[in-house]
């Protein structure tokens, strides 16, 4: 399977265009690859300078912050800046709240991640199984709701679910039952509009995956009278298995980032603040509560679960044995 | 195709996969089917507490009350420019940048590449604080320049990326036949790598199209005062109103929100399939 | 290939770029302005208040004289949400170049507002101006600080009970006289009437839920030598905490709609005909007066705990500044003298039911128009305002109250614990703002 294994890191990324074709074994350099001096350095310029301007620059200027008394006194200049050290990080774990922010955004993104794996998958699989235009249509719905705008989405889905006016509390016989009320209800219907919009990618994907596969192995399996989850879980998984961990990695992080619908969906955090995951909390903190140190202190955290993910995902590649 | 070959295999099961498809498929599409509907429903039967799945009078009022009333086409116009600046910038930069690593060797190249794809990883809302003190130093807040480069910033190491197997398809032996044949590098970068390349790039372009077309948290940060730069996701507040949501006017302006994107899925769609799942190889 | 090793080089960078270099420290803003143009564009943000159009109409008609008195200047006005309005309105201060000219803000935002650098001081401007004198001295204090002036009155804002006639007159019962009375009647009503919240109260409608408190002999903060000390967790301000959030259930007004409604939505309810009593300010007039239960209604003071006592109102309102940076100063401060004058007030009364700031104004308002009777008499009965501290602003916005009472009506703490952890909060807020 190494051969074959191009870890695509984005999404299908460096599988297009046909690495498969011309497996990476190590191969000598490209031909244009003679002592290429400078130019190289010269294509990379615009690329490197935008880069270290507006991504590498804020995050050493975030890390700095997350370690200055950063309020908006201090922005407008009525007090002094003070350094902290490591002031805003025990003042953040100490606070109980976000302990469970913390933990409410693991748990809510491991549950997304897991939901969006599951039907993403398992409709991929359906698509195998039936006609072209069965399949179309699905498809073309699935392009429906990965295309529309996080915000818009969110925004419909609120409606759909309106005690007053929405059908699915008619539909349901729910009566005014208020989805954003309880804790729980508002993070599942969070979760579904997450679902909604990021399966079609996992699906897509992973489709184009199945697709991928020698059409023998499956027959044979399928003549061997192996059930569907056999043939997943012994043929199609194990072949798909850098497929799944792109889009493992790609839905935590998308997921683990969520903003918008939350922010549309619950009002900003939800009553007593009971819906708030990370990124959500530290906005609030920064821009309404005007803590700009404390809200880069939970920026950084953010930065470092990533990294950790980011991580495993290289160490994954590297056991695959890609040629970078 | 490996897939429909598979099919010609009889199951007994399709019937039902079947049908199973296309009730997803309508439990996928309903939200939208609802914007729309919502949209051109008249005013009264928005609010009804006895909400109908269809409209015996459709009516315009709704897009009419958008495009009149708040200045909408003008935020649709920035959202437009915004969102095509990034996209065209991002798809040459990264091209370049892809081209750089995929087809040179020097030093550091394993080390940038690796340092894209950690930075593909940074969660771009963790860094609004920071952007924003930069776009106040740099005079930028108010304009769509705070928008624009931002966004062309956090789509390239994910462009890059995924250029990188676009470029590397291209085979190494037209590029020497090029060079026998005299050409200039950069003749050979832009006149036959980048024609080649082409469609990788528009696949590359939906992804930097939709989170800038998408973008919320910058909007509302970085555009304080000057509603005249607002974009598409700003314009969408004002219909949420402290007395009543007017959710006849959210739907429709969520409705033309949602349609450049879905035009432009469904142009760039087969390569966007194709490119996901891409080598494919039969 | 060995990855681990150059994995851990940049990923180390990134990181550690952060914690190294200090090069890349932002800026303080200079709030100050340099210039000072006679020419040009004013931007002005106002409130969205519930039924906005008619404070619209009174401002444009202002703006519209103004822009004929001063010839090149023209102003942009935008509206813009009350309750987040916190964050519009500090970005602004962080950036002077893309900030408003002139800013309405809250009566309870100055002290942080000037704390944090943003209103001008036109204590020059505001003495020499003569339709000021009559400014009563309860408005005047809310745009000073330390002896100084940061803006002008644009209205008094207090809140008195609303109520439905109609309802009140077909169960055979008379408006409260206590606030036991009150919180019995709007449980009679909703019994009777279960389409209808007997009483509309919001779980984020902090103003609402003061004077509860206040009653009780409460109080949301101790001053002592100009430091505060928050008193949430009395045992006079829990009775009222109590009090206010035994409002909220199946019995008057459901937890699940009513917990997360704030001052804007119970008055919507209220004008909508769902709500047979809401606590509504004089500002709410006009878009109770749009709605369908125009003719139907009447206002009381908001009776307090003793029989025929009037529960201390939240002495509410707001104001008009010139921002610090703004390039305009002369051509902002007049604007702020038309829009906060005795004309455009008088109009905003006539339009909004704003209450005036001058005395005079007020008095002549009050004969013309009986139903500021109740608000004055409200008024005269002691109303009451927030802690002057700059932290209020931090307090406010990181919604400290709102979330205490929420999380006592969704039973997710009781009252003593709500409260502890609100006191604690809000102390740290204060100890920050010095």
């Amino acid at each position: 399977m190494t051969a074959n294994s191009t870890t695509n890191k984005a999404p299908g990324a460096s599988r297009a265009g046909g690495t498969f074709a011309c497996p990476p074994r190590r191969r000598p350099p490209a031909p244009s690859a003679r002592r290429s001096g400078w130019t190289p350095w010269l294509y990379l310029l615009p690329a490197l300078v935008l880069l270290g301007g507006l991504l590498v620059y804020p995050i050493c200027q975030l890390g700095l912050i997350s370690f200055l008394e950063y309020t908006q006194a201090q922005v407008s200049g009525g007090e002094p800046t003070t350094f902290q050290g490591l002031g805003n990080y025990a003042a953040l774990f100490g606070d109980s709240q976000f302990r469970q922010v913390l933990l409410t955004t693991v748990v809510f993104a491991a549950a997304c991640v897991l939901a969006t794996l599951l039907v993403g998958c398992a409709l991929a699989v359906l698509l195998t199984r039936v006609r072209a235009l069965p399949r179309l249509v699905l498809m073309l719905a699935a392009l429906g709701a990965w295309a529309t705008p996080a915000i818009t989405g969110s925004t419909v889905w609120v409606f759909l679910f309106d005690p007053d006016f929405g059908p699915v509390n008619r539909a349901l016989g729910l009566g005014d039952f208020s989805w954003t009320y309880g804790r729980y209800s508002a993070f599942a219907l969070v979760l579904l509009e997450v679902l909604w919009c990021s399966f079609p990618f996992v699906m897509v994907t992973v489709y184009a995956g199945i697709r991928a596969i020698p059409t023998e192995v499956l027959e044979a399996a399928a003549l061997d009278g192996a059930s569907q989850w056999q043939i997943w879980r012994s043929v199609m998984a194990p072949m798909l298995r850098p497929i799944l961990v792109v889009v493992t990695i790609q839905s935590i992080i998308w997921d683990f980032k969520v903003f918008t619908q939350i922010y549309v969906m619950t009002s900003g955090g939800g009553i007593a603040g009971q819906n708030l995951v990370l990124n959500v909390y530290a906005y609030q903190k920064a821009f309404a509560s005007s803590e700009y140190g404390l809200g880069s202190a939970i920026g950084v955290v953010m930065l470092v679960i990533l990294l950790a993910v980011t991580l495993v995902h290289l160490r994954l590649v590297q056991r695959q044995g890609e040629d970078l | 195709m490996s897939a429909r070959t598979m099919l010609r295999i009889r199951r007994p099961g399709r019937t039902a996969a079947e049908a199973a498809a296309l009730l997803i498929a309508a439990a996928v599409a309903f939200p939208l089917y609802w914007m729309v509907l919502s949209a051109l429903k008249p005013a009264g039967e928005i609010q009804s507490t006895e909400p109908r799945p269809w409209t015996a009078s459709p009516s315009l009022d709704s897009f009419r009350r958008v495009f009149e009333q708040n200045d909408f086409g003008r935020y649709f116009l920035n959202s437009l420019l915004v969102a095509g600046t990034v996209v065209v910038a991002s798809a040459l930069v990264a091209f370049l940048a892809a081209t750089a690593v995929t087809r040179f060797r020097f030093r550091f190249r394993t080390t940038l590449l690796i340092m894209f794809l950690v930075a593909q990883m940074v969660p771009v809302e963790a860094l609004t604080i920071p952007l924003f003190f930069l776009m106040r130093d740099f005079g930028q807040l108010n304009t769509l320049g705070s928008l624009i480069l931002p966004h062309l910033a956090f789509s390239l190491p994910f462009a890059i990326w995924m250029l990188r197997g676009f470029v590397k398809a291209v085979p190494e032996a037209l590029e020497e036949a090029a060079y026998i044949d005299g050409a200039s590098r950069t003749r050979f970068l832009w006149q036959i790598l980048f024609p080649l390349v082409l469609p990788g790039l528009v696949a590359t372009s939906v992804f930097s199209f939709i989170s800038t077309w998408n973008d919320f948290l910058f909007a509302k940060s970085f555009i304080i005062s000057d509603t005249s730069r607002s974009t598409l996701p700003m314009a969408l507040l004002v219909f949420f109103k402290p007395d009543e949501n007017d959710w006849g006017g959210i739907m429709a302006a969520s409705t033309v929100m949602t349609i450049p994107v879905l035009v432009f899925f469904v142009l760039v769609q087969r390569r966007l399939v194709s490119g996901l799942g891409g080598a494919v190889k039969d | 290939m060995k990855l681990s090793a150059r994995i851990a080089a940049p990923a180390a960078a990134l990181v550690l770029a952060g914690l190294t270099a200090t090069g890349c420290a932002p800026q303080t803003s200079d709030t100050g302005a340099k210039r000072d143009e006679k020419t040009g564009t004013l931007r002005v943000w106002l409130f969205q208040e519930v039924g906005n159009k008619p404070k619209e109409q009174v401002v444009d008609a202002a703006v519209a004289d103004f822009e004929k008195a001063h010839k090149g200047a023209k102003v942009e006005i935008e509206y813009i949400p009350v309750d987040t309005r916190a964050q519009r309105i500090e970005a602004a201060f962080n950036d002077p170049k893309s900030a408003p000219d002139l800013i309405e803000y809250g009566n309870t935002d100055t002290a942080g507002y000037v704390r944090d650098g943003g209103l001008a001081d036109v204590s020059a401007e505001f003495a020499a101006w003569d339709e000021a004198e009559e400014t009563d001295p309860a408005a005047e204090q809310s745009v000073t600080v330390g002896g100084k002036v940061y803006g002008a009155p644009l209205f008094v804002g207090v809140r008195a009970l609303y109520y439905r006639t109609d309802v009140f007159e077909e169960l055979g019962i008379g408006a409260p006289k206590t606030q036991a009375e009150l919180i019995s009647t709007a449980r009679k009503i909703h019994k009777k009437k279960p389409d209808l919240y007997g009483l509309a109260v919001g779980g984020a409608y902090t103003y609402g839920a003061m004077p509860f408190i206040w009653a009780a002999g409460g109080e949301l903060a101790d001053e002592n030598s100009g430091t505060y000390k928050a008193a949430v967790n009395s045992a006079e301000a829990r009775k009222g905490i109590e009090a206010y959030t035994s409002l909220f259930g199946d019995d008057n007004c459901p937890a699940a709609k009513c917990a997360a409604m704030g001052g804007n939505a119970t008055v919507t309810a209220f004008a909508s005909g769902k709500a047979a009593m809401a606590i509504g300010g004089d500002f709410s007039h006009a878009a109770v007066e749009a709605g369908p239960v125009k003719g139907k209604y009447a206002v009381v003071p908001l009776p307090g705990v003793a029989e025929g006592s009037v529960a201390p109102a939240f002495a509410g309102g707001n104001n008009i500044g010139v921002l610090k940076s703004s390039s305009h100063r002369t051509l902002a401060v007049d604007l702020m003298k038309s829009l906060a004058g005795k004309q455009t007030q008088a109009k905003m009364f006539d339009a909004m039911g704003f209450l005036p700031t001058y005395t005079d104004v007020r008095a002549a308002a009050a004969k013309k128009e009986p139903f500021v009777e109740p608000f004055v008499k409200t008024l005269g009965a002691g109303a009451k305002s927030v802690p002057a501290s700059p932290g209020w602003g931090r307090i406010d916005s990181s919604l400290i109250l709102p979330t205490m009472f929420q999380e006592i009506v969704s039973g997710r703490k009781d009252v003593a614990t709500a409260s502890d952890d609100a006191a604690k909060k809000m102390d740290a807020a204060f100890a920050d703002a010095g």
